[in-house]
């Protein structure tokens, strides 16, 4: 869902500022980050195989089959069971699952069911819409909320702040849905401005960068509103957790002005938890733009991933599901991967 | 500012929750009786929001909708946190593999993204109130497990812990008389956070059809039978997304206003 | 602003627009383009056609798939039949110029037109005729039926009819059936009687028809572009290039009418929105018939359900006007059983068992089924299925009768419903035309066994051409009476298109949405 997921703020990877005053070995320091490293790709990889279990085993308890969606409402039984056999659906489902596993050891994801193109080639357009529309849509959030949530924590107690926590309250309470039709309604049936919905690439023989942009406004404005919204709370919540803390207190007194101080140390702790929330936004963003590729009929991930389950297609919701399993992960090893980098104190975490 | 926050949260929910109960004994028409002639009425004295497509009173669906609301965040939270809780507890009083693999199996079901779960539970048990329940409580498990978790860490940390322990007291009564009680006040910020992504869950299921039936009280479904309409009259949609709105906005706000009130520091800034 | 808008109402979405509209930035002034987008009130013929559909093709082969969707964007406009049926329902000839029918009315002898052409250039001769038809039923030596390859009953049935098809000479084809039929021949003008090119090695993927226009590009979940066939023999067709969008939110396709990014809705989904777009000059919204009767289904398995009395009563207890009313905004035709006022054999049984609770009581009561359970399993995808569903739930709880509505996805619709006879109660539109033979077939999902029933329909099929319409209203009437189903209502075939295009298809007498007549 197009929901974004509330981490708590108080979660297990703490926006905290730096401790003053640490000064490391390099070659500690650089052997601890390899380590960690090491570990991390090794939960990885342990994952991915969890996963790829878990994916498996869901999808063969779906009820239908892939010879019925194809061959509709007057197939005859030998018909169906030609095609069962075809796929190879008579097999028990374990050695199944082990060629499934074999074929993505050699980074093969298997043939659609229902168009025999190999599954990867099938995921990739819509991986494509999918990544243009959040990857247009997230940077544009994050500068969006930082200004927002800046002013919601810097005048907290006054009205400006009011207003920016109230609209980021806002933008996250209204579903996405009718964010959407009101802009459709507004810009492209009232106004005639853009294209009310649909899809035209950016390359390729059909091509066309002027269309491709204007199809792309109005879903990537609704997804900015939502996402910006989420993203000034944390914003907003880091820079009022450096300014409760005693050492900018520290800071003011001993002459540093409230700007520099919030300049010098705000800086840091926004950026780490506005990375992570960006990392995990992001991953979920793959699937969960749906709502807004429904509602502007774009025919992204999402959309595929619902036309898969709808028709069976095991193969392709099994590769879209492992897609984003691995991007999930991906995301996660190289947020966690930047916290060692950056924050010291993790550093050391790491090393027990 | 923050009283604020805290007290418009409050009456929100306070609202939500004295429709839903309410509803139990009365609503102002029959909530699922059909009339055709009834259809698509504008507000009146009668019907104050109008009618929907079949000619039920929208204000009665709304209300017997804030009791499914309630229900289905009530039972996915309780699921999620009966889960998530005790072992997020146990991973981060008892250190060692057997923990680093709970707390990684979390990490794995929180990979898989809960729209892939939701859509593919929908399709092998049909659309309903219980299966969007399973579905928005799973996926909101390891959410409870990582929290729990960390937050017992910190606690474990503690002096007074470590007397416990020494004094003889089994892990199982200092789980319970000391970890507990400490994490509680967290777990209910929580709570109220995924309270609103449940309700909006619900909504975006139904929008995509993966919902409850037609005709259901949830506002999700109420929504989605209100689209058919929309070019004829919008209040049918609109009505219950502004619910959603509001009552999302309610545990956003009660969700803040709590955990200002329980951070000392955030109070004595300035 | 495109396709111009007529305020038809200050309704509170239109507030709403205005307000936000008012604040508007500049920014998105400045970065709109100021031409109109493709297929607006730009007045030029344009050489591309956008139509609107909702449900996409699982595959283009139509030999194999009885998918609607297939025939909607293919026949006609890229595979052709012998004869085809006309927007007013009539037969016309297409590839063939004439037929006769032998005075034992067991040999049809059709005259091709020479000029027929594929695609691929090969001529369309009786011999490829004969391949075609061939490669999907194939001649059994020893038995007198054909074995037909195909699972699309749509296909397998009027072809096992077949006994022989013979090339006289290049452009005369014969063919001999095995008995006497009425309806053989205007079967033949649905996905059955399609010629292939003898030369098509990929049907899902690549289909090869003699249409005017042939498949260009599929981009999944999006579009299926037709491009015009270069080679065409007949007339040439309106446009370059027909595009078939499909929508999975019906809203949207509204939406994209009205800002003309598609030029045709083929058929509405949203019929409460037909008054909104009806009152703009700049539409063309037609309500015409269709062939698609939805169909309360009875499970005629279940014990319960073979007492005719109760079939009766819950056709008693169901107010078709009223659902009609709630669920497709009024638009549509009450009929009374599976018959469609296109066919010659339609007379009005709407009112066989009236909507009266009272009298439904008293048939359950007399049947003994007081306290009756029933599931009504329906496809949560069908836009006309869940409100009825939850109509009917309303109204038969109002006679005595708990129903248990469960709404599945397609998928497991047609293999645990459909398939298995899974359930009680459903609802599916019939979209073939003249498909009341569905109900010869004791193993049809419906179970409904009538051997007076099959007797009727085979005698009116096979008998003198004279008493056919007599004899198929017998059969009909007999279904009615029956009360096999409930026919709530008969789809309305609500079509809407920028005002300007002409030959845009009004009523759906075939599975086709034929594009082949229209022109900018």
């Amino acid at each position: 869902m197009s929901i974004p997921t509330q981490p708590a703020e108080d979660e297990s990877h703490p926006a905290r500022p730096p401790s003053a005053g640490t000064a490391f070995n390099t070659t500690l320091r650089g052997l601890n980050v390899l380590q960690g490293l090491a570990k991390r790709a090794l939960w990885f990889a342990g994952s991915l195989l969890a996963a790829s279990g878990v994916i498996f085993l869901i999808v063969q308890t779906l009820p239908g089959d892939i010879a019925q969606a194809t061959l509709g409402l007057n197939a005859s039984p030998e018909a169906l069971e030609a095609i069962r056999q075809r796929w190879g659906l008579d097999r028990p489902a374990i050695v199944r699952y082990l060629d499934w596993l074999a074929g993505l050891a050699r980074g093969d994801l298997g043939s659609s069911y229902r168009s025999g193109q190999p599954v990867a080639q099938q995921i990739l357009p819509g991986l494509a819409v999918t990544g243009w529309l959040v990857g247009l849509a997230l940077p544009l959030a994050a500068l969006a909320a930082v200004p927002l949530g800046a002013v919601a924590a810097l005048w907290r107690r006054r009205f400006p702040g009011a207003v920016a926590s109230g609209l980021s309250q806002v933008g996250m309470a209204v579903p996405v849905f009718f964010t959407g039709v009101l802009l459709v309604v507004v810009f492209a049936v009232e106004l005639g401005w853009l294209p009310a919905n649909g899809y035209t690439p950016l390359t390729g023989p059909d091509g066309d960068p002027a269309q491709w942009w204007r199809h792309l406004v109005l879903p990537v404005a609704v997804l900015v509103i939502a996402q910006a919204s989420l993203l000034s709370r944390y914003v907003r919540s880091g820079l009022v957790e450096v300014m409760t803390e005693d050492y900018l207190r520290t800071a003011r007194a001993v002459g540093w002005t409230r700007w520099g101080a919030l300049r010098r140390h705000g800086t840091r702790n926004v950026a780490l938890s506005v990375v992570t929330v960006l990392g995990l936004q992001a991953a979920a963003l793959l699937v969960g733009a749906i709502i807004v590729e429904q509602v502007f009929q774009l025919p992204g991930l999402g959309s595929a991933l619902l036309r898969a389950v709808a028709q069976r297609d095991l193969p392709v919701v099994q590769g879209i599901a492992c897609l984003l399993v691995v991007a999930v992960l991906t995301i996660s090893f190289l947020v966690d991967a930047l916290y060692l980098v950056i924050d010291p104190r993790l550093r050391s975490k790491a090393r027990r | 500012m923050r009283r604020l926050t805290l007290v418009t949260g409050l009456a929100l929910v306070a609202l939500l929750v004295v429709a839903a109960v309410l509803s139990l004994g009365w609503t102002p028409h029959d909530p699922t009786l059909v009339q055709a002639g009834q259809r698509l009425q504008p507000p009146s004295w009668s019907h104050w929001l109008g009618t929907d497509r079949m000619g039920i009173d929208l204000v009665s669906r709304l209300m017997t909708g804030a009791r499914s609301t309630l229900l289905v965040g009530v039972a996915a939270v309780l699921l999620a946190a009966a889960v998530g809780v005790p072992l997020g507890i146990w991973a981060g009083m008892s250190r060692g593999l057997a923990a680093d693999l709970v707390l990684r199996a979390g990490d794995v079901l929180l990979a898989l993204p809960a729209l892939l779960l939701a859509i593919l539970l929908v399709a092998a048990r049909g659309g309903s109130a219980a299966t969007v329940t399973i579905a928005i409580g799973v996926a909101a498990i390891p959410v409870f497990l990582r929290l729990a978790n960390a937050a017992t860490r910190g606690v474990m940390a503690l002096d007074y812990i470590d007397a416990a322990r020494m004094a003889g007291i089994s892990r199982a009564a200092i789980a319970r008389r000391h970890v507990l009680p400490n994490i509680a006040p967290l777990l209910g910020v929580q709570a109220s956070a995924s309270f609103s992504v449940a309700i909006l869950a619900e909504a975006g299921l139904s929008y995509l059809g993966l919902g409850a039936p037609a005709g259901s009280p949830t506002w999700g479904r109420m929504m989605r039978d209100g689209q058919a309409d929309l070019f004829l009259t919008p209040w049918p949609a609109l009505i219950p997304g502004l619910a959603v709105a509001l009552a999302v906005l309610g545990f956003n706000l009660l969700g803040d206003g709590l955990r200002d009130q329980l951070d000392p520091r955030l109070r004595e800034w300035r | 602003m495109p396709a111009g808008h007529t305020p038809a109402g200050h309704t509170p979405a239109r507030v709403l627009a205005a307000l936000l509209a008012a604040v508007a930035t500049a920014w998105l002034a400045a970065c709109a383009d100021p031409s109109p987008s493709p297929g607006g009130d730009s007045g030029a013929p344009t050489a591309s056609l956008v139509v609107g559909a909702t449900v996409e093709p699982p595959t283009f082969d139509l030999t194999q798939s009885s998918a609607a969707a297939i025939p909607q964007l293919l026949l006609y406009n890229v595979y052709q039949t012998l004869l085809k049926v006309d927007d007013a329902g009539q037969l016309q000839p297409l590839l063939a110029t004439g037929h006769e029918l032998s005075a034992d009315r067991l040999t049809y002898t059709f005259q091709l037109d020479p000029a027929a052409r594929f695609a691929s250039g090969a001529p369309v001769d009786a011999a490829a005729v004969k391949a075609s038809w061939e490669r999907l039923c194939a001649p059994v030596e020893e038995a007198a039926k054909r074995r037909c390859s195909s699972p699309n009953s749509v296909v397998a049935t009027p072809l096992s009819l077949v006994d022989e098809v013979t090339a006289v000479d290049a452009t005369t084809l014969a063919v001999t059936l095995v008995r006497p039929s009425n309806s053989w021949l205007y079967d033949m003008t649905s996905s059955a009687g399609v010629v292939i090119d003898p030369a098509a090695d990929n049907l899902p993927v690549h289909p090869m028809g003699s249409g005017p226009y042939q498949v260009d590009s599929w981009t999944v979940g999006d579009r299926i572009v037709l491009a015009r066939n270069p080679n065409y023999w007949g007339a040439a067709p309106g446009f370059e290039q027909v595009t078939f969008r499909y929508f999975a939110d019906p809203s949207a396709m509204t939406f994209a009418l009205q800002t003309g990014d598609i030029d045709i809705i083929s058929n509405l989904t949203t019929p409460s929105s037909l008054a909104e777009l009806e009152a703009d000059p700049g539409f063309n919204a037609t309500s015409g018939t269709s062939t698609g009767e939805v169909v309360l289904g009875f499970n005629q398995a279940r014990p319960v359900l073979q007492s005719l009395a109760v079939r009766q009563a819950i056709n008693h207890a169901i107010d078709s006007q009223g659902l009609m009313d709630t669920v497709w905004a009024g638009q549509g035709r009450l009929i009374g059983t599976m018959v469609a006022p296109s066919d010659p054999y339609y007379e009005d049984l709407s009112q066989t068992y009236p909507y009266d609770p009272d009298r439904a009581r008293e048939l359950l009561a007399t049947a003994g089924a007081t306290d009756l359970e029933l599931s009504l399993r329906v496809a949560s995808d069908l836009p006309y299925a869940p409100p009825a569903a939850q109509y009917i739930a309303s109204q038969l709880a109002a006679v005595g009768i708990t129903v248990t509505v469960e709404e599945i996805d397609w998928n497991r619709w047609l293999s645990e419903v459909f398939q298995d006879g899974d359930y009680d109660l459903t609802i599916v539109a019939h979209l073939e035309p003249r498909d009341i033979e569905r109900f010869a077939d004791p193993d049809y999902y419906w179970h409904y066994d009538s051997a007076q029933f099959r007797q009727l329909l085979t005698a009116a099929d096979q008998g003198d051409p004279a008493d056919y319409v007599a004899g198929m209203r017998q059969a009909a009437r007999l279904l009615a009476q029956d009360a096999a189903a409930d026919w709530l209502f008969l789809l309305p075939n609500l079509v809407v298109s920028r005002a300007g295009l002409v030959g845009v298809p009004v009523n759906a007498s075939s599975l086709s949405f034929d594009v082949t007549a229209i022109r900018p």
